[in-house]
């Protein structure tokens, strides 16, 4: 494979940082006939990309493998991928700059439903046939992973191989067979065939969905003998035993996460009811604080970063916090490592911790209270009262706040006018309890930042049935709020209700979205995430020349007896009690935290042994 | 506290990385090297440390300079191994000093910078009419680059930029053509750099093209930087020279 020179390109381009690949603790292997090679492709551009934990993970295991080179690929920004297709430039992997279409695997991860269109574009770019079915011995295995393959179905089509679940385990196991077959007389289909009996393993060319006339799904059934019905998806056992990289890669350009990221634990055992990460993440799995001091003294000297963070669904519900922070400041303070600690909940704040951590490096406070009253704070189960509010935010200006965000949602079922009011309500005490502050204590300049974005309905979380509010419902409420939230010191930010829209379809989609992504991506559709490239006018003209209602899966109540696209899947969590969980909101009712009271969600009949 | 001026070079891959990305990666390469480095006070504390100018992407220097604090002395054999040590392949420190506390910063001394400058020829033109046409662009009292200054973000006030005009023949010390091989020319400039007044060697060659009309590739004119200067007359003297000169 020959090398693409892209040295006269990358002085046409903005940032051509983005694409040298030799950053700190990237990995270069030599390469021969026999390496498999793995293009680890993320749908975005390398800021995003760069950003997220899962890829440094993968990348760096897969590395550790003999006879195995893994690399990373990222959407090339528009202004690149112009310049590329003018000098005839097929997609490359940064390492080693050539091209993917001869590698053994392109992997994508999914992050949100909006890249879709990237990754097709990318294998576009790559020359790669989009269509499973279009590819054949010569082309490259496509996977896809990642949270957006627990409902798959949207891209299935596109798909070799599905991922479910934590990859550690399964992704080598899958290349372990790969290798048997490669040595081999190697035949795609036998190593699929193969490959979908691995637990986790999902191959969606072999199954098959039938449609009802009302465009529902009718059944849907394996077309081949000794494989599964349900798909169930991998979850690593003990998070202390697995692989976790000491290294991580550290890009030239400043990208959107710029620091350590340590994951301290998985899974989330609040049961939130919109949330999708806390359900498919089950159970709760720790990493022990000597675990994590041995891999932030490894991480930090490898990389020189002046920042860690603690990554987590709900870092403060870590059993061992307050004693991991404090080795961490006692260990890096005088080198002027600073430790921040994202997804903190408000109500077991802990000031103290917050405090110490200021003494190194300030950071910034938002709080997520989701809903705006205490009973939409019930029907979602966010078990936050308004006094922990107000606890929190009174504490954080004696300590020398004046800049504190709130996030709330949209949209979120049985929501009603009196509930939007409650986020102006809350918002406005927080501007009267900083004025409350003594002035000696307070910092200046208060800065309230409300922001909301529509509720997306996502698969395997209680609401998987509920509609999304209509486009013109989020906008007058939108348009409500700002009205309500006028007052000096209050900036309000809310998302486009378009791309929330465009979401929804996805999040909830079926197999029968294929032909609209294909169509999107030549009508060049990409980069739907972003703002100036989002063009909605263009999406709603590609689903009526398909003949689609997008509002279908957008705005439909489902029954509970409706075959659900994602219904094949098993992540644990039972459909009877995700059932009953919808069944308590209507009435508000909360569930405990699992930690203390078992909710009975199935997670421990199946997955792990016993009690989580 | 002592500080250590050092000269480096930025070459290969590393041209394109930005200026804002090289204090970064100087930031976690001194804490990669365990080199006892001062911070700033306050709430987000930073390495003390200081360049003499920006330059810009895709532009390769064997003539960077940067100043830093460090808390206690360490020999400069030994600082220099181990920076180097942690250093991407393109970057790497030349020459180490210390300096004394009371020395005017990097960016308060630098007047002039050396550069080689590669231009392509879109015609041909004999290498005689090349430097008449140089000549007379030298000659020219006044050359004027027109320069958008660009207000600082404000939501109240108006977003009009200022124009500004400039002179930039002010700013040109010399220019000499040291070779000429078919269409590929090499010059060197030695052009003003600093709070004084500061030129880029892509503005010049746009000048030239613009006011001598010479069929000059824009897209593929290359520049690299060989040093800094101050002029102390009749002496151009380098950051280095003038560490030692007033030690």
């Amino acid at each position: 494979m020959k090398k693409i020179e892209i040295q006269d390109v990358l002085y046409k381009v903005e940032k051509p940082a983005r694409y040298l690949g030799n950053e700190l603790n990237s990995i270069h292997k030599e390469v021969d006939g026999k390496m498999i090679r793995y293009a680890f492709c993320f749908p975005d551009i390398y800021e995003v990309g760069m950003s997220h934990l899962g890829m440094q993970i993968l990348y760096h295991l897969l590395n550790t493998l003999d006879g195995v080179s893994c690399e990373r690929v990222f959407a090339p920004a528009v202004d690149m991928e112009e310049e590329m297709k003018k000098n005839n430039i097929p997609l490359f992997a940064l390492e080693s700059r050539e091209p993917i279409e001869n590698f053994d695997f392109v992997g994508f991860t999914l992050q949100y439903e909006l890249s879709y269109t990237n990754i097709l574009n990318m294998l576009n770019l790559a020359n790669i046939p989009i269509y499973s079915k279009d590819r054949d011995e010569n082309n490259p295995i496509v996977i896809f992973g990642g949270p957006c393959a627990y409902n798959p179905e949207p891209i299935a089509d596109f798909a070799d191989i599905i991922i479910l679940g934590e990859a550690e385990e399964v992704q080598i196991e899958v290349l372990d067979l790969y290798k048997k077959y490669k040595e081999k007389n190697y035949s795609k289909s036998n190593f699929l065939k193969e490959a979908a009996k691995i637990t986790g393993v999902y191959v969606p060319s072999f199954y098959e969905v039938k449609y009802s006339n009302d465009g529902t799904i009718a059944s849907f059934q394996p077309r081949i003998d000794e494989i599964p019905t349900k798909i169930k998806k991998r979850i690593i056992q003990d998070l202390n035993e697995t692989y976790y990289p000491d290294k991580m890669i550290v890009p030239y350009l400043n990208v959107v996460h710029d620091r350590v990221a340590l994951e301290i634990f998985r899974g989330c055992t609040r049961g939130c009811r919109f949330c999708q990460a806390g359900m498919i993440y089950r159970p709760v799995r720790e990493r022990s604080v000597e675990t994590l001091s041995n891999l932030a003294e490894g991480l930090l000297t490898s990389t020189g970063y002046e920042e860690i963070s603690l990554a987590s669904l709900s870092t403060s519900d870590y059993s061992n916090l307050h004693d991991f922070v404090k080795h961490l400041i006692d260990k890096y303070s005088e080198d002027r490592v600073g430790i921040s600690l994202p997804s903190l909940r408000l109500d077991n704040f802990s000031l103290e911790l917050i405090k110490e951590i200021q003494k190194v490096r300030k950071t910034g406070l938002t709080f997520a209270p989701e809903a705006g009253s205490q009973r939409l704070r019930d029907v979602i189960n966010k078990g936050l009262t308004e006094e922990d509010l107000t606890e929190a935010t009174k504490k954080a200006f004696e300590s020398g706040w004046s800049s504190v965000k709130l996030y709330f949602m949209l949209g979120l079922p049985t929501e009603s006018e009196e509930d939007l009011i409650g986020i102006k309500d809350l918002a406005y005490k927080v501007v009267d309890l900083y004025y409350e502050t003594p002035k000696e204590q307070r910092g200046k300049g208060l800065n309230v930042t409300v922001s909301t974005s529509t509720f997306v309905p996502k698969a395997f979380t209680p609401f998987q049935w509920e509609p999304q509010i209509t486009l013109e419902e989020i906008e007058d409420k939108q348009q409500l709020l700002k009205k309500q939230l006028n007052r000096k010191n209050i900036t309000y930010s809310y998302h486009d209700a378009e791309t929330s829209f465009l979401e929804a379809v996805f999040a909830r989609g079926d197999r029968k979205l294929s032909k609209v992504l294909e169509l999107a991506i030549e009508e060049g559709c990409k980069f739907d995430g972003w703002n100036e490239h989002f063009n909605f006018q263009k999406w709603k003209e590609i689903f009526e020349k398909v003949g689609m209602n997008p509002e279908f899966y957008v705005n439909r109540k489902r029954e509970y007896e409706e075959i659900l696209p994602w219904d094949h899947i098993d992540v644990g969590v039972t459909k009877k009690f995700l059932i009953k969980e919808n069944e308590k909101a209507k009435t508000a009712k909360l569930t405990e935290d699992c930690r203390i009271n078992c909710s009975g969600c199935g997670m421990n009949q199946g997955f792990i042994g016993g009690i989580c | 506290m002592y500080r250590i001026r050092s000269k480096f070079y930025k070459k290969d891959d590393m041209i394109f990385i930005s200026h804002l990305d090289l204090v970064r990666l100087f930031e976690r390469a001194f804490r990669r090297a365990r080199i006892p480095i001062a911070y700033t006070q306050g709430f987000n504390p930073h390495p003390i440390m200081a360049f003499a100018t920006a330059l810009g992407i895709g532009i390769s220097s064997e003539g960077e300079y940067i100043d830093i604090e460090v808390t206690e002395k360490i020999e400069l054999k030994e600082f220099m191994d181990r920076l180097n040590n942690v250093l991407p392949k393109g970057l790497e420190v030349i020459n180490s000093q210390y300096i004394s506390k009371d020395q005017d910063s990097l960016m308060a001394i630098i007047q002039f910078s050396s550069y080689a400058v590669k231009i392509i020829l879109t015609e041909k033109i004999d290498l005689e009419e090349l430097k008449d046409k140089l000549n007379s662009f030298l000659d020219l009292k006044e050359i004027i680059e027109i320069k958008e200054k660009k207000k600082k973000k404000s939501y109240k006030k108006s977003y009009k930029n200022q124009v500004q005009e400039i002179n930039i023949r002010d700013h040109i010390k010399h220019i000499n053509i040291v070779k000429k091989e078919d269409n590929q020319v090499l010059l060197d400039m030695l052009l003003a750099t600093g709070s004084s007044g500061n030129l880029k060697p892509e503005t010049v060659v746009k000048k030239l093209q613009e006011k001598m009309e010479l069929p000059i590739e824009l897209d593929k004119t290359r520049v690299h930087r060989i040093e800094l200067f101050k002029e102390i007359e009749p002496h151009f003297l380098t950051p280095l020279d003038i560490a030692t000169l007033y030690r």
